[in-house]
C-alpha cells in the first residue's frame, strides 16, 4: 500500500530547508506521494525512514512456503509446497482469503512407540473429498519432550517421516533441532524451535537447511522484539508460533498479530501464525475441536492438534471450506449423477441446480427420506434453482442437453424425473423435449421432498 | 521500535436485553468489542449458552438425547432436567409440533405445555415457534399472552408477521421480541426498523439473522454475522445494536455428518461424537463472528463451549 | 468509509430569533431549534454567537451547557472569532459524544485557531484560504499544506483537521465549480477530511432551487470523498440526499427504511 503524502512528511527532517528544491517539507511530501519526485531526493532523510518507505510498497503479510503436499488440494491445485500466510484483508466479506488454514496432529518423545505408531497410522484414515476438495491431515508436529536426546529424537522424526507428511519440529534444545533437520531438512519442515533466549542459533540451523522457523515469545511485545532481531539478523522465512500459556493469551496473540499485519502495517508482525490447540486442551478432544474451529475462524495458519478424529474433521474441513471461498462467487457441485440411499438404474431420479447450498439441502432431505434415488445435477451456472432459470442456465433446453450429454438413458432405466417445485414451468417443454420421461412436478420447499418421496413410494411411483 | 498494542476502540456499545425475571435471568448483548477481544475493552457479558427442549418430547430426539432425559415423561420434566445442566444459561421451549406439515397441533395445547414449562422452572425461557409464518403469529402471540410476566423472549417475527408477534409480545404483554431473517443484513436491519416504528422499545429486541451447520454454506453466515458487528460496532447503526442468537442445534443435528448411522459410514466413527463435534465446532464458529447467544442440545457441547467462553473471558 | 458528518448551521446569530435568544439567554427558542436539527438527523449542532465581544466566554459557556445537558451531550461545533470564548466553551464541554470543533481556522489572520484547537485537543475546521478567496487549487493547495504542516507541528492528527475547500457562489462563479469539488477530490487522496459550508453555492437562487441545487453539490462532493458539511438539516431533500449518498458509498447499510432513521 502506498504511503500518503501525509505519511511521508512525517517522516521527514521537517526543516523546509528547501534543498530538494520545493518550498517545504510538505511540498516535497506531496510530490513523493504523486510519484511527480523520488525519496532520495532529500538529502537529509534519516536511514529508517528510507527503510520504511522502501517497506511500505511490500504486501502487508508475507506468504511463506512450508513442508511439501502430500496430496493436492483439488484438480485445480499445481502448488507442491503450502503456501502459508498472504492475506491482505481480515474479513473475509473484504476479499477472498487466501491460504487456508492447514491442520496438523502431533506425536511426541514423550508417547511409547506402540502410541506413536497408533497415532501415524491415524493420520492416513482422514482422506475424503469434500465439493471438489481433498480433505487431509496436511502436517505432523514432534514434539521434543523435556531432556529428550538428540538420537532419540530424530529417531522419532524419522518414524513420523515415513507417515509421508511434512513435519513442524517443536523443539527447544539445539543438539535435538540438529539433529532432527539432518534427518528430515529435504522435506521442508517447520523448526518450529526459536524464542528470545536462542532465537541466533535457531536461527542459523533453520538458514542453513533453508526452512522456516518457528518464533514465539512469551508475550506480543517480546514475540515482536525477537522477530525484530530476526529480520534485523537477515531471517524474513518465519511463522509465529502463539504459544501455549492460556487459550485467551493465545487467541489475544492471533489477533493482534494478524490486525499489526493488516490494519496497522506493521510488517513485523507479518507473518503467518502456528497455534497448538493440542497442548492448549491436552486430552480433551471436544475442547480440541472447539478450539480448532476458533483459530480457524480467527488467524491461525497451522492449527496443530494431538489427533485428528472424523468427528473432529468433518465439520472443520467443512468449515474451512466455507471460510475460505470467494465471498463473491457461489461454491458449485460437479455436474453428474449422485446416487442416494443406493439408488440404482431403477430408481427414480431427481434434479435440481449445482449451487453447492441447494445440492446439500436437497441431497440432505433426500438422505432423510431413505428412499433410493439418483440425484441428478447439470450445470446450472452456480446460482439458486429461481436464479439460474430466470438467467437461462437451468431451462428444459439445458436440462435436456444434459441428460444426453451423459448419456444419462444409456445408464438409467427408471424414467421418471422430478423437477422442483419453483420450476414447475418446465414441464410441459422438457416432455416435449424428452419423450419416455414421465416429468413430475416436486415440491418447492427441499424440507418437503421427505413426504413428497414417502408418498411416491408408497403409491409405487418411487 | 517496541510493539505497542493499538486497540480497536467503538463508540457502539451492543443493547444488553435481559431474560427472564427475579434472580433468575439472563443477559445477552452488552459488548463493546468484536467477539471474545477482551484485550481491547474489558467484556461486560459474555455469551450465552441455551438447551433446545421440543413439545415432541423425545421421540424423535437420538439415542443419545434420550439418555440425558432417561426418566422424564413430560416436557415440564425434561425442562427441570435440562436447567441442571452444566453450562445451560436459558431453557429454549421449540414448539416444532406446531407445523402444520408436520403434527400440527393446535394452538391451544401448545401453549398449555408452554404453561406448563414456565410452571415447572424458574428460568429463563426462549419460546421457539414452528417456523410456519401464519401458524406462529397466532402461536407466539397467545404464548405471549399465557406467559405474561415471565420476561420471555419469543422467536422469532419475521417480515411476514412481524405486526402480530410484535404487537402481542413487544407491546401487549412486555415480552422480549425475535427478529429472524435469513443471512440478509438489509432485512435485517429493516425489521428492527418495522419494529420500532411499531412501538416494540428496540431494548427488547433480540435478532437471529439466519443459522446454518458448519460446511453447509456457512459462507454466507460468517459474512452476515461479520457485517451486522462491524456495521453496529463501526457505524454506530443503532438499528443494528440489538444483541444476536443463533439457534445452532436445529441445524447440526439434521446433517449428513450428524445422522449418518456407524453402520453406513463406518470409517467416521462414533455418530454421538460426530454430532458433538459438529454442534460444538459451528456454535464456536458462530460465537467467533459474533453471536451473542447459541441454542445447543448435547451436555458435552454446552459444557465445552461454556469453558471454551470462560477461558476467553 | 465512515458516516457523513452534518453540521447543523442553525443556531446562528445572524437569524434574529437565535440572536434574541442569545442575548437574553432564552433557553426555549435555541433549544427549540437544536432539537428540530437533531430529530432532523445533524450529527454536530454549529453554536455561531458572533464576535461576542466582552459578553462571548459566558455567552458560550452557557449555550454549551444548555444544548449538552438538554440533548444527552450533544457533540458542537463552536463558530466565533472571539479566541477566549472557544476556550471558555471548551472548559464545560463535554467529550463523550465527539470532541468539540473550533469554527474556524485559516491560512492568514485566523491561523492561531489552529494553535487553539491543538492546545485543547479539538477538532479545526480550516479554511483553504489567506486574504480572500484562493484564485486556483495551487493556491488553495498551498494554503492547506501551510495549515496542515502547522498542526501536525503542534502535534495533532490529521483526522483532527478538517479542511473546507470553501464553496463558492454558482451565479457569479459557475466557471470555478469544478474546481472545488475536483479539491475535495485531491485532500481526499492525501488522506485528509473535509467540510464546508455547502449552501454556499446556491446563493442567491429561488428558495424552490436552493435544495435541489445543494442536493446535487453534496452528492458530487462526496463522489469526490466529502466527509462532512455546514448544512441546513431540515432541508429534507438535502438530508435525504446525504442518506442516500452514504449507503451508495457504503457507509451505512442499506434497509427499505433508511430514510426513516
Amino acid at each position: 500500500m502506498a504511503l500518503t503524502g501525509i505519511q511521508i512528511f512525517k517522516l521527514t527532517p521537517k526543516k523546509n530547508c528547501k534543498e530538494c528544491g520545493c518550498p517545504t517539507c510538505m511540498a516535497f511530501s506531496m510530490k513523493v506521494a504523486q510519484g511527480a519526485m523520488t525519496i532520495d531526493q532529500c538529502p537529509h532523510m534519516s536511514e529508517e525512514a528510507v527503510a520504511t518507505l522502501s517497506e511500505a510498497s511490500a504486501p502487508p503479510m508475507k506468504t511463506i512456503k512450508a513442508g511439501f503436499k502430500a496430496f493436492a488440494d483439488n484438480k485445480n491445485d499445481s502448488e507442491k509446497e503450502f503456501a502459508l500466510g498472504g492475506e491482505t484483508v481480515l474479513f473475509r466479506h473484504e476479499k477472498t482469503f487466501v491460504n487456508k488454514t492447514r491442520y496438523a496432529v502431533s506425536v511426541c518423545t514423550c508417547m511409547d512407540d506402540a502410541a506413536v505408531d497408533a497415532r501415524l497410522a491415524s493420520v492416513a484414515a482422514i482422506d475424503y473429498d469434500r465439493i471438489g476438495d481433498r480433505m487431509y491431515v496436511e502436517f505432523i508436529a514432534v514434539d521434543c519432550g523435556e531432556g529428550a536426546a538428540p538420537d532419540a529424537y530424530a529417531a522419532l522424526v524419522k518414524k513420523a517421516d515415513g507417515a509421508g507428511r511434512p513435519l513442524i519440529l517443536n523443539v527447544k534444545d539445539e543438539a535435538c533441532a540438529k539433529a532432527a533437520l539432518d534427518v528430515c531438512k529435504d522435506k521442508k519442515p517447520i523448526l518450529n524451535a526459536a524464542d528470545a533466549s536462542n532465537y541466533e542459533a535457531m536461527s542459523k540451523l533453520a538458514a542453513d537447511a533453508s526452512v522456516v522457523l518457528g518464533v514465539t515469545g512469551a508475550s506480543a511485545e517480546e514475540l515482536y522484539d525477537t522477530v525484530a532481531a530476526l529480520e534485523k539478523a537477515g531471517n524474513k522465512n518465519l511463522i509465529l508460533d502463539l504459544g501455549t500459556a492460556s487459550v485467551k493469551d493465545a487467541f489475544e496473540k492471533a489477533v493482534l498479530v494478524r490486525r499489526a499485519a493488516l490494519k496497522d502495517n506493521d510488517r513485523t508482525f507479518g507473518y503467518p501464525s502456528i497455534v497448538n490447540v493440542g497442548k492448549l486442551a491436552s486430552g480433551d478432544s471436544h475442547m480440541q475441536a472447539a478450539l480448532a474451529a476458533l483459530f480457524t475462524m480467527k488467524y491461525g495458519s497451522v492449527v496443530v492438534m494431538e489427533e485428528m478424529s472424523y468427528a473432529q474433521a468433518l465439520p472443520l474441513y467443512g468449515l474451512r471450506q466455507n471460510l475460505f471461498t470467494d465471498p463473491q462467487k457461489a461454491p458449485r457441485i460437479d455436474p453428474g449423477i449422485y446416487p442416494i440411499n443406493g439408488g440404482d438404474e431403477n430408481s427414480v431420479c431427481l434434479t435440481t441446480v449445482d449451487f453447492a447450498l441447494t445440492y446439500f439441502l436437497v441431497s440432505g432431505e433426500l438422505e432423510r427420506s431413505g428412499v433410493p434415488c439418483n440425484l441428478l445435477i447439470s450445470d446450472a451456472g452456480g446460482l439458486s434453482v429461481l436464479t439460474s432459470w430466470a438467467a437461462g442456465k437451468f431451462s428444459s433446453g439445458s436440462i435436456a442437453k444434459y441428460i444426453q450429454e451423459f448419456e444419462i438413458e444409456n445408464k438409467i432405466k427408471n424414467r421418471t424425473l422430478i423437477l422442483p417445485g419453483k420450476v414447475a414451468v418446465l414441464k410441459g417443454d422438457l416432455e416435449a423435449k424428452l419423450p419416455g420421461w414421465n416429468i413430475v412436478v416436486g415440491p418447492t420447499e427441499a424440507v418437503q421432498l421427505v413426504k413428497f418421496l414417502k408418498d411416491m413410494q408408497a403409491g409405487g411411483q418411487a | 521500535m517496541p510493539f505497542t498494542k493499538k486497540l480497536q476502540k467503538f463508540n457502539a456499545t451492543i443493547r444488553t436485553v435481559e431474560v427472564g425475571t427475579g434472580d433468575k435471568t439472563t443477559k445477552l448483548g452488552g459488548g463493546n468489542t468484536l467477539p471474545f477481544y477482551t484485550f481491547d475493552a474489558p467484556t461486560a457479558n459474555t455469551a450465552k449458552i441455551g438447551i433446545e427442549i421440543s413439545d415432541l418430547g423425545l421421540a424423535h430426539e437420538p439415542d443419545c438425547i434420550k439418555e440425558v432425559y432417561a426418566g422424564c415423561e413430560t416436557v415440564a420434566d425434561m425442562a427441570k432436567k435440562a436447567i441442571t445442566i452444566e453450562g445451560v444459561d436459558f431453557l429454549c421451549l421449540k414448539l416444532e409440533g406446531g407445523d402444520p406439515n408436520g403434527e400440527n397441533r393446535p394452538v391451544e395445547e401448545l401453549v398449555a405445555v408452554a404453561k406448563e414449562v414456565a410452571d415447572a422452572v424458574d428460568f429463563p425461557i426462549v419460546v421457539e415457534g414452528c417456523k410456519n409464518v401464519e401458524k406462529d403469529a397466532e402461536l407466539l402471540s397467545k404464548v405471549a399472552e399465557a406467559l405474561q410476566g415471565k420476561n420471555v423472549l419469543l422467536m422469532s417475527a419475521k417480515e411476514e408477521n412481524y405486526k402480530n408477534i410484535g404487537a402481542a409480545a413487544g407491546l401487549a404483554y412486555n415480552q422480549l421480541v425475535g427478529a429472524e431473517s435469513a443471512v440478509d443484513i438489509n432485512l435485517a436491519k429493516q425489521l428492527n426498523v418495522l419494529l420500532k416504528q411499531l412501538g416494540v422499545d428496540s431494548g427488547k429486541v433480540v435478532m437471529n439473522v439466519g443459522s446454518s451447520a458448519a460446511g453447509y454454506g456457512f459462507d454466507y453466515l460468517i459474512s452476515t454475522l461479520d457485517r451486522v458487528k462491524a456495521a453496529a460496532l463501526g457505524q454506530n447503526d443503532d438499528s443494528l445494536l440489538m444483541p444476536i442468537i443463533t439457534p445452532v442445534a436445529s441445524e447440526t443435528w439434521s446433517v449428513k455428518e450428524s445422522t449418518a448411522t456407524e453402520e453406513d459410514m463406518p470409517e467416521w466413527g462414533s455418530v454421538v461424537e460426530r454430532a458433538i463435534d459438529m454442534e460444538i465446532e459451528t456454535a464456536v464458529a458462530c460465537l467467533a463472528c459474533g453471536t451473542d447467544a447459541v441454542i445447543l442440545k448435547h451436555p458435552t457441547s454446552i459444557a465445552t463451549v461454556s469453558k471454551m467462553i470462560s477461558a476467553l473471558s | 468509509m465512515e458516516k457523513f458528518i452534518t453540521i447543523g448551521e442553525r443556531l446562528s446569530t445572524t437569524a434574529p430569533t437565535v440572536n434574541k435568544a442569545f442575548l437574553a439567554r432564552d433557553p426555549e427558542p435555541i433549544l427549540k431549534r437544536a432539537k428540530a436539527q437533531l430529530d432532523a438527523g445533524a450529527v454536530y449542532l454549529d453554536v455561531n454567537i458572533g464576535p461576542a465581544e466582552g459578553y462571548g466566554e459566558d455567552l458560550m459557556k452557557w449555550a454549551v451547557t444548555l444544548l449538552q445537558e438538554n440533548f444527552d451531550n450533544v457533540p458542537l461545533a463552536l463558530d466565533t472569532s472571539n479566541k477566549a470564548a472557544i476556550e471558555a466553551g471548551i472548559s464545560v464541554y463535554n467529550r463523550s459524544k465527539g470532541k468539540p470543533i473550533v469554527n474556524s481556522a485559516d491560512a492568514a489572520g485566523r491561523i492561531e485557531f489552529v494553535d487553539l484547537a491543538a492546545a485543547n485537543d479539538a477538532i479545526v475546521i480550516a479554511l483553504c484560504n489567506g486574504e480572500g478567496i484562493a484564485a486556483d487549487n495551487d493556491e488553495r493547495m498551498a494554503y492547506c499544506t501551510q495549515l496542515l504542516e502547522r498542526g501536525l507541528g503542534l502535534g495533532m492528527a490529521e483526522e483532527d483537521m478538517w479542511f473546507d475547500p470553501l464553496f463558492v457562489v454558482i451565479k457569479g462563479m459557475q466557471d470555478k465549480q469544478m474546481d472545488v469539488l475536483n479539491f475535495i477530490g485531491d485532500l481526499t487522496d492525501m488522506g485528509l477530511k473535509t467540510t464546508g459550508g455547502l449552501s454556499n453555492n446556491s446563493n442567491g437562487m429561488p428558495k424552490h432551487i436552493r435544495p435541489i441545487m445543494d442536493s446535487a453539490m453534496v452528492a458530487m462532493a462526496m463522489m469526490k470523498g466529502f466527509t462532512s458539511a455546514i448544512v441546513n438539516p431540515n432541508d429534507l431533500r438535502l438530508m435525504e440526499t446525504i442518506k442516500s449518498c452514504d449507503i451508495i458509498r457504503n457507509a451505512t447499510l442499506y434497509a427499505d427504511s433508511y430514510l426513516e432513521v
